[in-house]
Protein backbone atom coordinates (compact mmCIF):
# COMPACT_ATOMS: atom_id res chain seq x y z
CA UNK A 1 0.00 0.00 0.00
CA UNK A 2 2.79 2.41 0.96
CA UNK A 3 6.35 1.93 -0.23
CA UNK A 4 9.37 4.12 0.38
CA UNK A 5 12.61 3.24 -1.37
CA UNK A 6 15.73 4.94 -0.03
CA UNK A 7 13.88 8.19 0.50
CA UNK A 8 15.84 11.24 1.56
CA UNK A 9 14.60 14.74 2.06
CA UNK A 10 16.89 17.72 2.29
CA UNK A 11 15.29 21.08 2.98
CA UNK A 12 17.16 23.97 1.50
CA UNK A 13 19.86 24.90 2.18
CA UNK A 14 20.96 21.65 3.85
CA UNK A 15 18.63 20.60 6.67
CA UNK A 16 18.15 16.87 6.57
CA UNK A 17 14.51 15.86 7.09
CA UNK A 18 14.82 12.20 6.14
CA UNK A 19 17.86 10.10 5.38
CA UNK A 20 17.65 6.99 3.25
CA UNK A 21 14.33 5.70 4.59
CA UNK A 22 12.91 2.49 3.17
CA UNK A 23 9.74 0.91 4.40
CA UNK A 24 6.72 -1.01 3.24
CA UNK A 25 3.26 -0.76 4.76
CA UNK A 26 0.78 -3.43 3.72
CA UNK A 27 -2.91 -2.77 3.06
CA UNK A 28 -4.93 -2.68 6.28
CA UNK A 29 -1.93 -2.21 8.51
CA UNK A 30 -1.86 0.13 11.50
CA UNK A 31 1.57 1.72 11.81
CA UNK A 32 2.78 4.07 14.50
CA UNK A 33 5.68 6.35 13.77
CA UNK A 34 7.55 7.60 16.79
CA UNK A 35 10.71 9.51 17.46
CA UNK A 36 12.01 12.63 19.05
CA UNK A 37 11.09 16.06 17.86
CA UNK A 38 12.76 17.02 14.61
CA UNK A 39 13.53 13.48 13.50
CA UNK A 40 11.47 13.68 10.33
CA UNK A 41 8.13 12.17 11.35
CA UNK A 42 6.08 14.98 9.88
CA UNK A 43 8.27 15.05 6.79
CA UNK A 44 7.63 11.36 6.29
CA UNK A 45 3.89 11.80 6.76
CA UNK A 46 3.82 14.66 4.24
CA UNK A 47 5.55 12.49 1.65
CA UNK A 48 2.54 10.22 1.65
CA UNK A 49 0.16 12.83 0.24
CA UNK A 50 2.70 14.74 -1.86
CA UNK A 51 2.86 17.75 0.41
CA UNK A 52 6.61 17.21 0.25
CA UNK A 53 8.54 15.52 -2.54
CA UNK A 54 11.57 13.37 -1.84
CA UNK A 55 14.97 14.75 -2.72
CA UNK A 56 16.14 11.22 -3.45
CA UNK A 57 14.41 7.88 -3.57
CA UNK A 58 10.96 6.77 -4.59
CA UNK A 59 7.51 6.88 -3.00
CA UNK A 60 4.75 4.58 -4.19
CA UNK A 61 1.16 4.68 -2.92
CA UNK A 62 -1.12 1.81 -3.88
CA UNK A 63 1.14 1.01 -6.81
CA UNK A 64 1.15 4.63 -7.96
CA UNK A 65 4.62 6.13 -8.12
CA UNK A 66 4.12 9.62 -6.74
CA UNK A 67 7.78 10.54 -6.52
CA UNK A 68 7.46 13.13 -9.26
CA UNK A 69 3.68 13.45 -9.27
CA UNK A 70 2.41 16.27 -11.45
CA UNK A 71 0.68 19.16 -9.68
CA UNK A 72 -2.57 18.49 -11.42
CA UNK A 73 -2.57 14.86 -10.29
CA UNK A 74 -2.11 15.76 -6.63
CA UNK A 75 -5.86 16.29 -6.04
CA UNK A 76 -6.52 12.77 -7.33
CA UNK A 77 -4.05 11.38 -4.81
CA UNK A 78 -5.52 13.39 -1.97
CA UNK A 79 -9.00 12.13 -2.65
CA UNK A 80 -7.69 8.71 -1.74
CA UNK A 81 -5.85 9.66 1.41
CA UNK A 82 -7.40 11.00 4.59
CA UNK A 83 -5.22 13.49 6.42
CA UNK A 84 -5.43 14.55 10.04
CA UNK A 85 -2.87 17.24 10.68
CA UNK A 86 -2.51 19.89 13.31
CA UNK A 87 -2.05 22.60 10.68
CA UNK A 88 -5.40 21.79 9.13
CA UNK A 89 -7.95 22.86 11.66
CA UNK A 90 -11.66 23.31 11.43
CA UNK A 91 -13.11 26.49 9.99
CA UNK A 92 -14.51 28.35 12.99
CA UNK A 93 -17.30 30.03 11.05
CA UNK A 94 -18.71 26.83 9.66
CA UNK A 95 -20.77 24.33 11.57
CA UNK A 96 -19.57 20.79 12.13
CA UNK A 97 -21.72 19.61 9.26
CA UNK A 98 -20.47 22.39 6.97
CA UNK A 99 -16.86 21.72 7.88
CA UNK A 100 -17.19 18.11 6.84
CA UNK A 101 -19.30 18.97 3.80
CA UNK A 102 -16.68 21.53 2.73
CA UNK A 103 -14.21 18.75 1.96
CA UNK A 104 -16.70 17.20 -0.44
CA UNK A 105 -17.91 20.47 -1.92
CA UNK A 106 -14.49 21.66 -2.95
CA UNK A 107 -13.60 18.40 -4.60
CA UNK A 108 -16.67 18.57 -6.78
CA UNK A 109 -18.97 16.05 -5.14
CA UNK A 110 -22.63 16.41 -6.07
CA UNK A 111 -24.95 17.76 -3.37
CA UNK A 112 -26.80 14.47 -3.14
CA UNK A 113 -23.62 12.68 -2.18
CA UNK A 114 -22.79 15.33 0.40
CA UNK A 115 -26.16 14.88 2.08
CA UNK A 116 -25.55 11.16 2.17
CA UNK A 117 -21.91 10.97 3.17
CA UNK A 118 -21.63 13.69 5.81
CA UNK A 119 -24.13 12.14 8.25
CA UNK A 120 -22.43 8.78 7.71
CA UNK A 121 -18.99 9.97 8.69
CA UNK A 122 -20.35 12.06 11.55
CA UNK A 123 -21.97 8.89 12.79
CA UNK A 124 -18.66 7.03 12.63
CA UNK A 125 -17.07 9.62 14.92
CA UNK A 126 -20.22 9.68 17.02
CA UNK A 127 -21.01 13.33 16.44
CA UNK A 128 -24.11 13.00 14.28
CA UNK A 129 -26.12 14.87 16.87
CA UNK A 130 -23.79 17.85 16.96
CA UNK A 131 -23.76 18.70 13.26
CA UNK A 132 -25.22 22.14 13.84
CA UNK A 133 -22.68 23.22 16.42
CA UNK A 134 -19.73 25.43 15.69
CA UNK A 135 -16.23 24.16 16.47
CA UNK A 136 -15.99 26.66 19.33
CA UNK A 137 -18.86 24.87 21.03
CA UNK A 138 -17.05 21.52 21.07
CA UNK A 139 -14.39 20.04 23.32
CA UNK A 140 -10.89 19.49 21.97
CA UNK A 141 -11.52 15.79 21.55
CA UNK A 142 -14.78 16.40 19.72
CA UNK A 143 -13.09 18.88 17.41
CA UNK A 144 -10.42 16.34 16.58
CA UNK A 145 -13.15 13.79 15.83
CA UNK A 146 -14.71 16.24 13.38
CA UNK A 147 -11.32 16.56 11.70
CA UNK A 148 -11.19 12.78 11.44
CA UNK A 149 -14.72 12.71 10.05
CA UNK A 150 -13.65 15.25 7.45
CA UNK A 151 -10.68 13.08 6.49
CA UNK A 152 -13.04 10.16 5.87
CA UNK A 153 -15.40 11.77 3.37
CA UNK A 154 -13.60 10.34 0.38
CA UNK A 155 -13.57 6.87 1.97
CA UNK A 156 -9.78 6.87 1.91
CA UNK A 157 -7.68 3.74 1.64
CA UNK A 158 -5.06 5.39 3.81
CA UNK A 159 -5.42 7.65 6.82
CA UNK A 160 -2.41 9.71 7.86
CA UNK A 161 -2.63 11.29 11.29
CA UNK A 162 0.15 13.51 12.60
CA UNK A 163 -0.01 13.84 16.40
CA UNK A 164 -3.80 13.75 16.49
CA UNK A 165 -3.78 13.52 20.27
CA UNK A 166 -1.14 16.17 20.81
CA UNK A 167 -3.31 18.58 22.77
CA UNK A 168 -5.74 16.15 24.33
CA UNK A 169 -6.19 14.74 27.82
CA UNK A 170 -6.14 11.02 28.59
CA UNK A 171 -9.82 10.32 28.03
CA UNK A 172 -10.02 12.19 24.77
CA UNK A 173 -6.75 10.63 23.62
CA UNK A 174 -8.17 7.17 24.23
CA UNK A 175 -11.32 8.06 22.29
CA UNK A 176 -9.33 9.21 19.30
CA UNK A 177 -7.10 6.12 19.34
CA UNK A 178 -10.16 3.88 19.57
CA UNK A 179 -11.66 5.71 16.66
CA UNK A 180 -8.52 5.18 14.60
CA UNK A 181 -8.59 1.50 15.47
CA UNK A 182 -12.21 1.28 14.36
CA UNK A 183 -11.38 2.97 11.08
CA UNK A 184 -8.49 0.54 10.66
CA UNK A 185 -10.84 -2.37 11.26
CA UNK A 186 -12.98 -1.11 8.39
CA UNK A 187 -9.92 -1.82 6.22
CA UNK A 188 -8.24 1.58 6.05
CA UNK A 189 -4.47 1.62 6.37
CA UNK A 190 -3.60 3.93 9.26
CA UNK A 191 -0.32 5.78 9.71
CA UNK A 192 -0.22 7.39 13.12
CA UNK A 193 2.56 9.78 14.09
CA UNK A 194 2.67 10.19 17.83
CA UNK A 195 4.68 11.17 20.84
CA UNK A 196 2.50 9.30 23.24
CA UNK A 197 4.26 6.35 24.89
CA UNK A 198 1.13 4.90 26.45
CA UNK A 199 -0.82 5.04 23.23
CA UNK A 200 1.86 3.19 21.33
CA UNK A 201 2.38 0.58 24.00
CA UNK A 202 -1.35 -0.10 24.35
CA UNK A 203 -1.85 -0.47 20.61
CA UNK A 204 0.40 -3.49 20.23
CA UNK A 205 0.80 -2.77 16.54
CA UNK A 206 3.75 -2.11 14.28
CA UNK A 207 6.03 0.71 15.45
CA UNK A 208 8.59 2.50 13.29
CA UNK A 209 11.05 4.61 15.23
CA UNK A 210 12.88 7.45 13.54
CA UNK A 211 15.98 9.11 14.80
CA UNK A 212 17.93 11.76 12.98
CA UNK A 213 15.83 11.19 9.88
CA UNK A 214 16.65 7.49 9.75
CA UNK A 215 14.64 4.41 10.67
CA UNK A 216 16.29 3.18 13.85
CA UNK A 217 13.83 0.37 14.52
CA UNK A 218 10.81 -1.22 12.88
CA UNK A 219 8.96 -3.84 14.93
CA UNK A 220 5.84 -5.86 14.18
CA UNK A 221 4.38 -5.55 17.66
CA UNK A 222 6.52 -2.74 18.95
CA UNK A 223 6.87 -0.62 21.99
CA UNK A 224 7.71 3.02 22.41
CA UNK A 225 11.44 3.45 22.80
CA UNK A 226 12.92 6.80 22.09
CA UNK B 1 -23.04 22.92 -12.75
CA UNK B 2 -22.97 22.36 -9.01
CA UNK B 3 -19.29 23.17 -9.08
CA UNK B 4 -19.94 26.40 -10.95
CA UNK B 5 -22.54 27.43 -8.40
CA UNK B 6 -20.11 26.69 -5.59
CA UNK B 7 -17.39 28.71 -7.27
CA UNK B 8 -19.80 31.64 -7.57
CA UNK B 9 -20.82 31.24 -3.96
CA UNK B 10 -17.21 31.30 -2.82
CA UNK B 11 -16.53 34.34 -5.01
CA UNK B 12 -19.53 36.10 -3.52
CA UNK B 13 -18.39 35.20 -0.01
CA UNK B 14 -14.96 36.62 -0.82
CA UNK B 15 -16.55 39.90 -1.82
CA UNK B 16 -18.76 40.11 1.26
CA UNK B 17 -16.10 39.12 3.77
CA UNK B 18 -13.76 41.58 2.22
CA UNK B 19 -16.47 44.18 1.91
CA UNK B 20 -14.52 47.41 2.35
CA UNK B 21 -11.73 46.32 0.11
CA UNK B 22 -14.27 45.25 -2.50
CA UNK B 23 -15.89 48.67 -2.21
CA UNK B 24 -12.59 50.44 -2.76
CA UNK B 25 -11.84 48.16 -5.68
CA UNK B 26 -15.18 48.89 -7.31
CA UNK B 27 -14.72 52.62 -6.70
CA UNK B 28 -11.34 52.69 -8.35
CA UNK B 29 -12.64 50.64 -11.25
CA UNK B 30 -15.51 53.07 -11.58
CA UNK B 31 -13.22 56.10 -11.58
CA UNK B 32 -11.27 54.43 -14.33
CA UNK B 33 -14.39 53.89 -16.39
CA UNK B 34 -15.61 57.43 -15.73
CA UNK B 35 -12.37 58.94 -16.95
CA UNK B 36 -12.50 56.68 -19.99
CA UNK B 37 -16.00 57.92 -20.72
CA UNK B 38 -14.94 61.53 -20.29
CA UNK B 39 -12.27 60.73 -22.82
CA UNK B 40 -14.77 59.16 -25.19
CA UNK B 41 -17.13 62.12 -24.88
CA UNK B 42 -14.30 64.57 -25.33
CA UNK B 43 -13.13 62.84 -28.48
CA UNK B 44 -16.61 62.83 -29.87
CA UNK B 45 -17.21 66.50 -29.11
CA UNK B 46 -13.87 67.49 -30.59
CA UNK B 47 -14.34 65.40 -33.73
CA UNK B 48 -17.83 66.63 -34.31
CA UNK B 49 -16.85 70.22 -33.56
CA UNK B 50 -14.08 70.00 -36.12
CA UNK B 51 -16.43 68.44 -38.63
CA UNK B 52 -18.89 71.19 -37.89
CA UNK B 53 -16.35 73.90 -38.50
CA UNK B 54 -14.95 72.16 -41.56
CA UNK B 55 -18.43 72.10 -42.92
CA UNK B 56 -18.44 75.89 -42.67
CA UNK B 57 -15.34 76.30 -44.73
CA UNK B 58 -16.30 77.86 -48.02
CA UNK B 59 -15.07 80.00 -50.88
CA UNK B 60 -17.03 83.06 -51.75
CA UNK B 61 -16.70 83.99 -55.42
CA UNK B 62 -17.66 87.59 -56.02
CA UNK B 63 -18.71 88.48 -59.50
CA UNK B 64 -18.57 91.97 -60.95
CA UNK B 65 -21.84 93.72 -60.34
CA UNK B 66 -22.59 93.97 -64.06
CA UNK B 67 -22.28 90.27 -64.80
CA UNK B 68 -25.63 88.97 -66.07
CA UNK B 69 -27.25 86.22 -64.14
CA UNK B 70 -27.03 83.41 -66.74
CA UNK B 71 -23.24 83.68 -66.69
CA UNK B 72 -23.30 83.28 -62.93
CA UNK B 73 -25.58 80.28 -63.21
CA UNK B 74 -23.20 78.85 -65.83
CA UNK B 75 -20.32 79.20 -63.46
CA UNK B 76 -22.35 77.60 -60.68
CA UNK B 77 -23.15 74.70 -63.02
CA UNK B 78 -19.49 74.29 -63.89
CA UNK B 79 -18.49 74.23 -60.27
CA UNK B 80 -21.22 71.73 -59.40
CA UNK B 81 -19.77 69.50 -62.06
CA UNK B 82 -16.46 69.36 -60.25
CA UNK B 83 -15.88 66.30 -58.20
CA UNK B 84 -14.32 68.24 -55.35
CA UNK B 85 -17.33 70.53 -54.92
CA UNK B 86 -19.93 69.51 -52.46
CA UNK B 87 -22.34 72.39 -52.73
CA UNK B 88 -22.73 75.66 -54.57
CA UNK B 89 -25.25 78.27 -53.62
CA UNK B 90 -26.00 81.45 -55.52
CA UNK B 91 -26.33 84.67 -53.61
CA UNK B 92 -27.98 87.62 -55.22
CA UNK B 93 -26.48 91.10 -54.80
CA UNK B 94 -29.13 92.02 -52.22
CA UNK B 95 -28.46 88.95 -50.16
CA UNK B 96 -24.76 89.57 -50.48
CA UNK B 97 -25.22 93.05 -49.06
CA UNK B 98 -27.20 91.71 -46.15
CA UNK B 99 -24.59 89.09 -45.45
CA UNK B 100 -21.84 91.60 -45.54
CA UNK B 101 -23.66 93.89 -43.14
CA UNK B 102 -24.27 91.02 -40.82
CA UNK B 103 -20.73 89.88 -40.85
CA UNK B 104 -19.43 93.34 -40.08
CA UNK B 105 -22.26 94.32 -37.76
CA UNK B 106 -19.82 95.42 -35.11
CA UNK B 107 -17.44 97.20 -37.40
CA UNK B 108 -18.57 100.85 -37.50
CA UNK B 109 -15.99 102.00 -40.04
CA UNK B 110 -16.93 99.37 -42.55
CA UNK B 111 -20.63 100.02 -42.19
CA UNK B 112 -20.13 103.78 -42.49
CA UNK B 113 -18.05 103.44 -45.65
CA UNK B 114 -20.73 101.17 -47.05
CA UNK B 115 -23.26 103.92 -46.46
CA UNK B 116 -20.98 106.42 -48.16
CA UNK B 117 -20.99 104.36 -51.33
CA UNK B 118 -24.75 104.80 -51.38
CA UNK B 119 -25.60 101.91 -53.66
CA UNK B 120 -25.15 98.14 -53.43
CA UNK B 121 -21.52 97.53 -54.36
CA UNK B 122 -21.98 93.79 -54.51
CA UNK B 123 -22.46 91.68 -57.50
CA UNK B 124 -23.79 88.11 -57.45
CA UNK B 125 -21.83 85.73 -55.31
CA UNK B 126 -21.30 82.03 -55.39
CA UNK B 127 -20.67 80.25 -52.13
CA UNK B 128 -18.76 77.06 -52.79
CA UNK B 129 -18.29 74.29 -50.27
CA UNK B 130 -15.66 71.70 -50.89
CA UNK B 131 -15.75 68.07 -49.94
CA UNK B 132 -12.43 68.46 -48.15
CA UNK B 133 -10.67 71.61 -46.98
CA UNK B 134 -7.68 70.47 -49.02
CA UNK B 135 -9.67 70.79 -52.24
CA UNK B 136 -9.90 74.57 -52.09
CA UNK B 137 -6.69 75.36 -53.96
CA UNK B 138 -7.93 73.23 -56.86
CA UNK B 139 -11.32 74.95 -56.89
CA UNK B 140 -9.77 78.38 -56.75
CA UNK B 141 -7.50 77.47 -59.64
CA UNK B 142 -10.39 76.13 -61.69
CA UNK B 143 -12.01 79.54 -61.42
CA UNK B 144 -8.96 81.11 -63.01
CA UNK B 145 -10.18 79.62 -66.28
CA UNK B 146 -10.57 82.57 -68.71
CA UNK B 147 -14.22 81.74 -69.25
CA UNK B 148 -14.91 82.96 -65.71
CA UNK B 149 -11.84 84.86 -64.68
CA UNK B 150 -12.92 88.06 -66.39
CA UNK B 151 -16.26 88.16 -64.61
CA UNK B 152 -14.84 87.48 -61.21
CA UNK B 153 -13.87 90.39 -59.11
CA UNK B 154 -12.56 88.60 -56.12
CA UNK B 155 -12.32 85.27 -54.44
CA UNK B 156 -12.42 85.04 -50.70
CA UNK B 157 -11.37 81.93 -48.93
CA UNK B 158 -12.84 82.10 -45.45
CA UNK B 159 -10.12 80.33 -43.63
CA UNK B 160 -11.27 78.43 -40.58
CA UNK B 161 -8.02 76.56 -40.43
CA UNK B 162 -7.02 78.63 -37.40
CA UNK B 163 -10.19 77.69 -35.58
CA UNK B 164 -9.80 74.04 -36.46
CA UNK B 165 -6.22 74.09 -35.33
CA UNK B 166 -7.21 75.61 -32.04
CA UNK B 167 -9.92 73.01 -31.44
CA UNK B 168 -7.42 70.30 -32.34
CA UNK B 169 -4.81 71.72 -30.05
CA UNK B 170 -7.18 72.05 -27.12
CA UNK B 171 -8.74 68.66 -27.63
CA UNK B 172 -5.35 67.01 -28.10
CA UNK B 173 -4.20 68.45 -24.83
CA UNK B 174 -7.42 67.41 -23.10
CA UNK B 175 -7.12 63.98 -24.68
CA UNK B 176 -3.56 63.53 -23.50
CA UNK B 177 -4.66 64.51 -20.03
CA UNK B 178 -7.66 62.18 -20.22
CA UNK B 179 -5.53 59.27 -21.40
CA UNK B 180 -3.01 59.96 -18.67
CA UNK B 181 -5.76 60.11 -16.07
CA UNK B 182 -7.36 56.89 -17.33
CA UNK B 183 -4.05 55.09 -17.30
CA UNK B 184 -3.29 56.30 -13.78
CA UNK B 185 -6.73 55.26 -12.57
CA UNK B 186 -6.43 51.92 -14.31
CA UNK B 187 -3.08 51.30 -12.71
CA UNK B 188 -4.38 52.23 -9.28
CA UNK B 189 -7.43 50.04 -9.86
CA UNK B 190 -5.20 47.12 -10.80
CA UNK B 191 -2.99 47.62 -7.75
CA UNK B 192 -6.14 47.66 -5.65
CA UNK B 193 -7.39 44.48 -7.34
CA UNK B 194 -4.02 42.88 -6.73
CA UNK B 195 -4.17 43.85 -3.08
CA UNK B 196 -7.78 42.74 -2.72
CA UNK B 197 -6.89 39.32 -4.05
CA UNK B 198 -3.84 39.19 -1.81
CA UNK B 199 -6.03 40.00 1.20
CA UNK B 200 -8.59 37.45 0.05
CA UNK B 201 -5.90 34.79 -0.11
CA UNK B 202 -4.64 35.72 3.35
CA UNK B 203 -8.12 35.77 4.84
CA UNK B 204 -8.92 32.41 3.29
CA UNK B 205 -5.57 30.74 3.80
CA UNK B 206 -7.01 28.15 6.18
CA UNK B 207 -9.82 27.31 3.81
CA UNK B 208 -7.38 27.16 0.94
CA UNK B 209 -5.00 24.83 2.77
CA UNK B 210 -7.91 22.57 3.67
CA UNK B 211 -9.20 22.69 0.11
CA UNK B 212 -5.85 21.56 -1.16
CA UNK B 213 -5.56 18.90 1.50
CA UNK B 214 -8.88 17.28 0.72
CA UNK B 215 -8.21 17.22 -2.99
CA UNK B 216 -9.71 20.35 -4.47
CA UNK B 217 -8.27 20.95 -7.91
CA UNK B 218 -6.10 23.98 -8.37
CA UNK B 219 -8.67 25.36 -10.81
CA UNK B 220 -11.35 25.13 -8.14
CA UNK B 221 -9.19 27.05 -5.68
CA UNK B 222 -8.39 29.75 -8.22
CA UNK B 223 -11.72 30.14 -9.95
CA UNK B 224 -13.47 32.07 -7.16
CA UNK B 225 -10.81 34.78 -7.27
CA UNK B 226 -11.17 35.13 -11.03
CA UNK B 227 -14.96 35.16 -10.76
CA UNK B 228 -14.61 37.79 -8.05
CA UNK B 229 -12.58 39.95 -10.43
CA UNK B 230 -15.29 39.59 -13.06
CA UNK B 231 -18.10 40.34 -10.60
CA UNK B 232 -16.38 43.45 -9.28
CA UNK B 233 -15.76 44.64 -12.84
CA UNK B 234 -19.40 44.01 -13.63
CA UNK B 235 -20.57 46.02 -10.63
CA UNK B 236 -18.19 48.86 -11.49
CA UNK B 237 -19.40 48.87 -15.10
CA UNK B 238 -23.05 48.93 -14.02
CA UNK B 239 -22.36 51.84 -11.69
CA UNK B 240 -20.48 53.64 -14.45
CA UNK B 241 -23.54 53.29 -16.69
CA UNK B 242 -25.72 54.67 -13.90
CA UNK B 243 -23.46 57.70 -13.57
CA UNK B 244 -22.48 58.36 -17.17
CA UNK B 245 -25.85 58.07 -18.90
CA UNK B 246 -27.72 60.62 -16.75
CA UNK B 247 -24.69 62.88 -16.87
CA UNK B 248 -24.62 62.77 -20.66
CA UNK B 249 -28.36 63.46 -20.76
CA UNK B 250 -27.78 66.42 -18.46
CA UNK B 251 -24.93 68.10 -20.34
CA UNK B 252 -26.03 67.20 -23.87
CA UNK B 253 -28.38 70.21 -24.32
CA UNK B 254 -25.65 72.51 -23.06
CA UNK B 255 -23.16 71.24 -25.61
CA UNK B 256 -25.81 71.42 -28.28
CA UNK B 257 -26.54 75.03 -27.46
CA UNK B 258 -22.87 75.92 -27.54
CA UNK B 259 -22.71 74.92 -31.17
CA UNK B 260 -25.76 76.10 -33.02
CA UNK B 261 -28.08 73.14 -32.87
CA UNK B 262 -28.48 70.10 -30.67
CA UNK B 263 -27.98 67.81 -33.63
CA UNK B 264 -24.42 68.97 -34.26
CA UNK B 265 -22.75 67.07 -31.46
CA UNK B 266 -25.55 64.83 -30.18
CA UNK B 267 -23.57 63.15 -27.42
CA UNK B 268 -26.74 61.60 -26.05
CA UNK B 269 -27.63 60.18 -29.43
CA UNK B 270 -24.15 58.74 -29.70
CA UNK B 271 -24.55 56.97 -26.37
CA UNK B 272 -28.01 55.78 -27.34
CA UNK B 273 -26.63 54.16 -30.46
CA UNK B 274 -23.22 53.01 -29.24
CA UNK B 275 -23.66 52.94 -25.47
CA UNK B 276 -24.26 49.21 -25.16
CA UNK B 277 -21.23 48.29 -27.24
CA UNK B 278 -19.16 50.97 -25.55
CA UNK B 279 -19.90 49.86 -22.01
CA UNK B 280 -19.65 46.22 -22.98
CA UNK B 281 -16.20 46.83 -24.40
CA UNK B 282 -15.20 48.72 -21.27
CA UNK B 283 -16.44 45.88 -19.10
CA UNK B 284 -14.62 43.26 -21.13
CA UNK B 285 -11.34 45.17 -21.02
CA UNK B 286 -11.73 45.97 -17.32
CA UNK B 287 -12.57 42.37 -16.45
CA UNK B 288 -9.70 41.12 -18.57
CA UNK B 289 -7.15 43.40 -16.96
CA UNK B 290 -8.55 42.64 -13.50
CA UNK B 291 -8.23 38.93 -14.12
CA UNK B 292 -4.65 39.55 -15.17
CA UNK B 293 -3.98 41.41 -11.90
CA UNK B 294 -5.72 38.57 -10.06
CA UNK B 295 -3.52 36.09 -11.86
CA UNK B 296 -0.40 37.94 -10.78
CA UNK B 297 -1.60 38.07 -7.18
CA UNK B 298 -2.38 34.35 -7.20
CA UNK B 299 0.96 33.51 -8.71
CA UNK B 300 2.67 35.45 -5.98
CA UNK B 301 0.61 34.46 -2.97
CA UNK B 302 -1.29 31.31 -3.81
CA UNK B 303 0.80 28.20 -3.85
CA UNK B 304 -1.48 25.62 -5.32
N1 LIG C 1 9.67 23.29 5.49
C1 LIG C 1 10.84 23.05 6.09
N2 LIG C 1 11.93 23.79 5.75
C2 LIG C 1 13.11 23.57 6.33
N3 LIG C 1 13.33 22.65 7.25
C3 LIG C 1 12.29 21.88 7.63
C4 LIG C 1 11.00 22.05 7.07
N4 LIG C 1 10.16 21.14 7.63
C5 LIG C 1 10.91 20.46 8.50
N5 LIG C 1 12.18 20.89 8.50
C6 LIG C 1 13.31 20.34 9.28
O1 LIG C 1 13.39 18.97 9.00
C7 LIG C 1 13.65 18.22 10.20
C8 LIG C 1 12.51 17.24 10.42
O2 LIG C 1 11.32 17.96 10.71
P1 LIG C 1 9.92 17.24 10.98
O3 LIG C 1 9.69 16.28 9.91
O4 LIG C 1 8.92 18.28 11.19
O5 LIG C 1 10.23 16.47 12.36
P2 LIG C 1 9.20 15.91 13.44
O6 LIG C 1 7.85 15.92 12.86
O7 LIG C 1 9.71 14.56 13.71
O8 LIG C 1 9.34 16.80 14.60
C9 LIG C 1 13.76 19.26 11.29
O9 LIG C 1 15.13 19.54 11.48
C10 LIG C 1 13.05 20.46 10.77
O10 LIG C 1 13.62 21.61 11.29
MG1 LIG D 1 6.04 16.85 13.61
Amino acid sequence: MIELHNVSKVYPPNVVGLRDVSLHVKPGEFVSIVGQSGTGKTTLAKMLFAEERPTHGRVTIGGWDITAIRDRDVPLLRRQIGVVFQDFKLLPRKTVFENVAFALEVSGAPSRRIKEVVPQVLKIVNLHEKGRRYPGQLSGGEQQRVVIARSLVHRPKILVADEPTGNLDLVNTQEIVDLLKTINQFGTTVVLVTHNRDVVNALKKRVITLSGGEVSSDEEEGRYKV
Amino acid sequence: MTTLLRVFRFAFQNIMRNFWLSLITVSMMMFTLLSVNVLVALNLVADRAIAYVQDKVEVSVYFDSDVPEPRVVDAAGFLRGLEQVRDVSVITPDEALERFKERHARDETVLRSLEEIGKNPFGPTLVVKARHPGDFPFILEALDHPQFANDIRDKDFTDYQGVIDRIRETSDRARAFGIGLSVVFLMIAMLVVFNTVRMGIIIHREEISIMKLVGASSAFVRAPFLIEAILLSLIASALAVLVVVPLVALIDPGIGAFFDGASTIDLLGYYQVNGVALFLAQFVVLAGVSMLATGFAMRKYLRV
